[in-house]
């Protein structure tokens, strides 16, 4: 599991609303942070020779653009401001995730190997001790790391302290499942507890079921397990766990994976990768504009951040997979990079 | 009012242009006969074709690392201001823009659509925001001289449109911006580029990529927008030899425009897609350009004697056009030359020329001797049958100024047209049935100058299918129409570029409920065109598609201004994308739901090696250089 920063839990404990909201906004930096590596190792594979793995990325990044959403949808509706249009908003990669303990993990952009599918494990790993009582979590959290579970269970523990009126109502500025599947529009106490909970349960599932309660597949790192295990994932009734890694078979083409370079530095690329990558880099950073714009009160911009994002997709695709050039072969740096030199 | 004006500034940078190509060849739009290989990169020197340059291109416009070169108020030069520093760029919240040809069979009248341009600081925080008006390049021509690739690298071509729903960020910092805004009074500015040197080669650095050099100045409403209400200089098309790809005039110099300002006591002068280059992309030196005017007792055809001079353009000294590198980036090609008030009114009646002195051959570029022209400010349409009239707006001026009272012909002209076939002998016809075009044989033009064309389209039945019409082919038709003075004394030599372009789409009508059959030889179509959609899905199988259904709802419902609207091409009809949406809605399967890989039809022979028709061996690099070759009349002379 990934282990944050103390730091993180103990500022919670001040409480009330300006503390929940810089708790979201880091949360919004930590969802966002691990998008780049999926979408890095996703877009890596050959997607004719790597379907089933690219599938399983590809399903997890979505969510995480779903919690991205959530996080912002629950600060707004505090009267908060999610800010994503500024460098700070980027981790540097190679590096630990926004709030993560510097040694614990360092996460890189890399193409899809098993061993990147073990940061990706990490990231998602559950923490099992949810029943840890909230009083104790709470005490334990200024002196011990905490795991991301426990970090949105703070945050929903200080919600759960506010009053309904602390929310706005008429909405404001919120995403709705109207535009974001399985989006909750946050108004009170319950939909944003039901927001914050939509994210833990995604990414770890519950204690007693790796089933998604919000959504149709298997929590993240279960997910992921299929991968590592070389299996589907599929119940298995009367058995204890009632579920098996036993279903049909996962295996990696190594020679459906792109041969793109780990953690890319626009300081090794040649003229050609450096203008793909700052057309690239220029669209990532466009996309981030947009998405600030439309989770601060211009929902009418969510169309166009899609069509961001599509590009990117196929600009990444085309980048790692040597089109036009198959000489050249160009990893997406993902930097903040607001003009086109 | 428009970018040649006082108030503007002058930008340079490059463009990226990532056209795709497999639609280059009209042959590629026979589902019957497509084979993978035509997704695949062209081979060396175009042997075999295959899907010619850039078969992945995804018809991104982009502006790269355009920089602002130079400022100018009404005072003079801008100095000691931050819009030196500026950037033009493109839009920072929506997807690029993009370059979109009308058809497979008029390539010359690509269009740009979806654009926004900025104005930033050199951090890209946005002064100034506007969208483009979708605009068509003309005046294609030959632009690199000594240059032997024989192919787009050598082109130049110029663009011209309006900015509109301007926003204005905190300009208070900047003079210059502050008096570009007041000066938009109508809420419109101008802004016109040239594009030259795009390279075609895959394996460079700039890979579809070229300079743009331009110009941002105010508009007005009551003008036209993708042209200028000025002095008109005509080039006259060279003998076709040695080889032309475009067009190349037989002065030297490419068709240029100038406006005489009484109240600026100058004039001002656009040489940005006149003068020529080497291959290298410097401006070549011709000599010291003289600007004159013909003495009205002289007769217009012999210059020598009877020609007033007026002001020169220097070719060489410390900002001279050739020696100054740069000058062009920082000009953008405009020259203001100072008039006092005996030239000014010599010139208002006179036909204006640019020539260089005792040039062997001559260098020589002039209005027609009745200061005359004709031109239609929007020149590419796309009509439905059965739509409501379309309204062109046709501008006659004389001596820069409009002419009213002028009877303007309308007369259908396939001349420039490029209908081929590179894979077999089965070639698309062009501008056939002309009955399916309905419109006024000629028009009176007001007391603005303009004439209207007024026009309205039935169905072209489908002309272009392929196999004697049993094979799914190009939608509808394309044609042009050529405006033109009744009264021969207002003529001269005309530019082959100055016509109207339509595309009229075919009838469609499907079942109701449509199933996937109907649709089927759509979405294979584009499958085959645009291999770049493989990488979101595969148009051409049932499941892909109805797997996409939500996304392609939204992407085909979308304005074909917006940047995201699909098809990128835009040569999807109204009808068909009524269709598809409504299936959509409900992907009902059919008989066809099994893909099935095209497989090229034995029942026709292609075309072997060496006898593709239109080319020869002189086959261009294949770009825009091979549709030109293809146009049914090469030079004009009408």
């Amino acid at each position: 599991m990934i282990i944050l920063r103390p730091e993180l839990v103990a500022a919670l404990s001040t409480g009330g609303v300006p503390a929940i909201c810089t708790a979201l906004q880091q949360a919004l930096e930590l969802e966002h942070s691990t998008i780049p590596p999926y979408l890095y190792a996703l877009y890596s594979l050959d997607k004719n020779l790597n379907r089933e793995i690219a599938q399983i990325i590809e399903s997890v990044a979505v969510e995480e653009m779903l919690h991205l959403t959530l996080a912002a949808n629950v600060l707004n509706a505090l009267g908060g401001n999610p800010v994503l249009n500024t460098p700070g908003f980027i981790p540097t990669y190679p590096g630990p995730l926004p709030g993560g303990v510097e040694s614990q993990l360092t996460v890189q952009l890399a193409p899809f190997s098993m061993s990147q599918l073990e940061t990706f494990l990490t990231i998602e790993e559950p923490e099992h001790a949810i029943d840890i009582p909230t009083a104790k979590l709470a005490l334990e959290a200024i002196t011990a790391p905490v795991t991301i579970g426990q970090f949105y269970n703070r945050i929903i523990a200080e919600i759960n302290k506010l009053s309904d009126s602390d929310f706005a109502n008429p909405p404001r500025n919120q995403i709705g499942p109207d535009l974001m599947f399985e989006s909750v529009v946050v108004t009170n106490k319950a939909t944003a507890v039901q927001a914050l909970s939509t994210i833990i349960e995604q990414g770890e599932g519950t204690s007693n079921s790796p089933d998604e309660v919000v959504g149709l597949d298997y929590a993240h790192f279960y997910r992921f397990q299929q991968i590592q295990k070389g299996k589907k994932l599929i119940p298995a009734p009367g058995q204890k766990p009632p579920w098996i890694y036993g279903g049909a078979p996962i295996a990696i083409d190594p020679a459906g994976v792109y041969n793109v370079p780990t953690n890319p530095n626009r300081k090794n690329y040649g003229p050609a990768q450096l203008n793909l990558c700052d057309t690239f880099n220029y669209t990532y950073t466009s996309l981030l504009k947009t998405l600030h714009d439309m989770f601060n009160g211009h929902p009418d911009q969510f169309n166009p951040a899609l069509g961001l994002m599509m590009s990117l997709k196929s600009q990444a695709k085309a980048m790692m997979s040597g089109i036009p050039d198959p000489s050249v072969i160009t990893g997406p740096t993902f930097e903040y990079q607001p003009t086109n030199p | 009012m428009s970018y040649l004006n006082s108030t503007r500034l002058h930008f340079a940078g490059q463009f990226q242009a990532n056209v795709s190509t497999v639609n280059n060849d009209p042959g590629h739009f026979d589902n019957a006969t497509f084979i993978p290989s035509y997704q695949e990169m062209q081979g060396p020197n175009f042997d075999p074709p295959n899907g010619w340059f850039n078969p992945e291109g995804d018809a991104a416009f982009r502006l790269l690392g355009c920089r602002v070169t130079s400022a100018w108020l009404p005072t003079g030069p801008v100095t000691n201001d931050p819009i030196l520093q500026f950037l033009v760029a493109d839009s920072d919240t929506r997807v690029c823009a993009k370059l979109v040809d009308l058809d497979s069979e008029q390539q010359l009248v690509s269009e740009i659509w979806g654009l926004q341009v900025r104005i930033t600081d050199a951090q890209g925080n946005t002064l100034l925001r506007g969208d483009y008006d979708p605009a068509a390049f003309i005046d294609i021509w030959d632009r690199a001289i000594g240059s032997s690739s024989g192919g787009d690298v050598d082109a130049g071509a110029m663009y011209q449109s309006v900015l509109r729903n301007l926003w204005w960020g905190d300009v208070s910092a900047s003079p210059f911006l502050m008096a570009l805004q007041s000066a938009a009074v109508d809420g419109l500015l101008s802004i016109k580029f040239n594009v030259d040197s795009l390279n075609l080669d895959f394996t460079s650095d700039d890979f579809m990529c070229g300079r743009i050099v331009g110009t941002i100045g105010p508009a007005s409403a009551t003008e036209p927008f993708h042209m200028v209400m000025g002095r008109q200089f005509m080039a006259i098309a060279s003998p076709p030899s040695p080889k032309i790809n475009f067009f190349f005039p037989s002065g030297g110099i490419n068709f240029m425009v100038g406006v005489v300002s009484e109240a600026d006591g100058c004039i001002y002068l656009d040489l940005g897609n006149a003068l020529s280059t080497t291959k290298g992309g410097g401006l070549s030196d011709l000599g010291d350009l003289t600007l004159g005017v013909y003495d009205p007792l002289a007769s217009p055809g012999n210059p020598a004697g009877s020609v007033v001079p007026l002001g020169i353009v220097p070719s060489q000294g410390p900002t001279g056009y050739a020696s100054d590198p740069t000058w062009y980036t920082r000009t953008a090609g405009i020259v203001v030359l100072p008039l006092t008030a005996a030239p000014l009114q010599a010139v208002s009646q006179a036909p204006l020329l640019l020539y260089v002195e005792s040039a062997t051959p001559p260098i020589l570029i002039s209005e027609w001797n009745t200061g005359s022209f004709v031109r239609a400010d929007k020149f590419v349409f796309r009509l439905s049958p059965g739509d409501p009239s379309v309204e062109i707006a046709v501008y006659a001026s004389q001596w820069g100024q409009p002419l009213a009272g002028a009877t303007i012909n309308f007369v259908p002209d396939a001349s420039q047209l490029q209908p081929s076939n590179n894979i077999s002998n089965d070639v698309p016809p062009v501008a056939v049935p002309l009955s399916a075009l309905h419109f006024n044989a000629n028009a009176v033009t007001n007391a603005q100058g303009v004439a209207t064309l007024s026009i309205k389209a039935s169905n072209p039945g489908t002309p272009r299918y392929f196999n004697q019409g049993q094979d799914y082919g190009l939608d509808g038709q394309v044609y042009g129409i050529r405006p033109a003075f009744a009264n021969s004394q207002f003529s001269g030599p005309v530019n082959q570029w100055n016509f109207i372009s339509f595309l009229v789409w075919s009838a469609f009508e499907v079942s109701d409920p449509a199933t996937w059959d109907d649709l089927q030889p759509i979405f294979q179509q584009y499958a085959n065109l645009y291999p770049v959609m493989n990488r979101f899905l595969n148009l051409g199988d049932y499941d892909s598609v109805k797997a996409n259904a939500r996304l392609l709802a939204l992407a085909f419902s979308l304005d074909v201004g917006n940047a995201n609207s699909m098809p990128v091409t835009r040569d999807l009809s109204p009808a068909k994308r009524r269709a598809i949406l409504n299936w959509l809605k409900n992907p009902l399967p059919g008989a066809k739901c099994v893909a099935k890989a095209p497989e090229p039809s034995a029942a026709r022979p292609a075309a072997v090696a060496g006898e593709r028709p239109s080319f020869g061996d002189h086959m261009p690099k294949g770009g825009k250089a091979a549709a030109a070759a293809r146009r049914l009349v090469l030079t004009n002379h009408h």
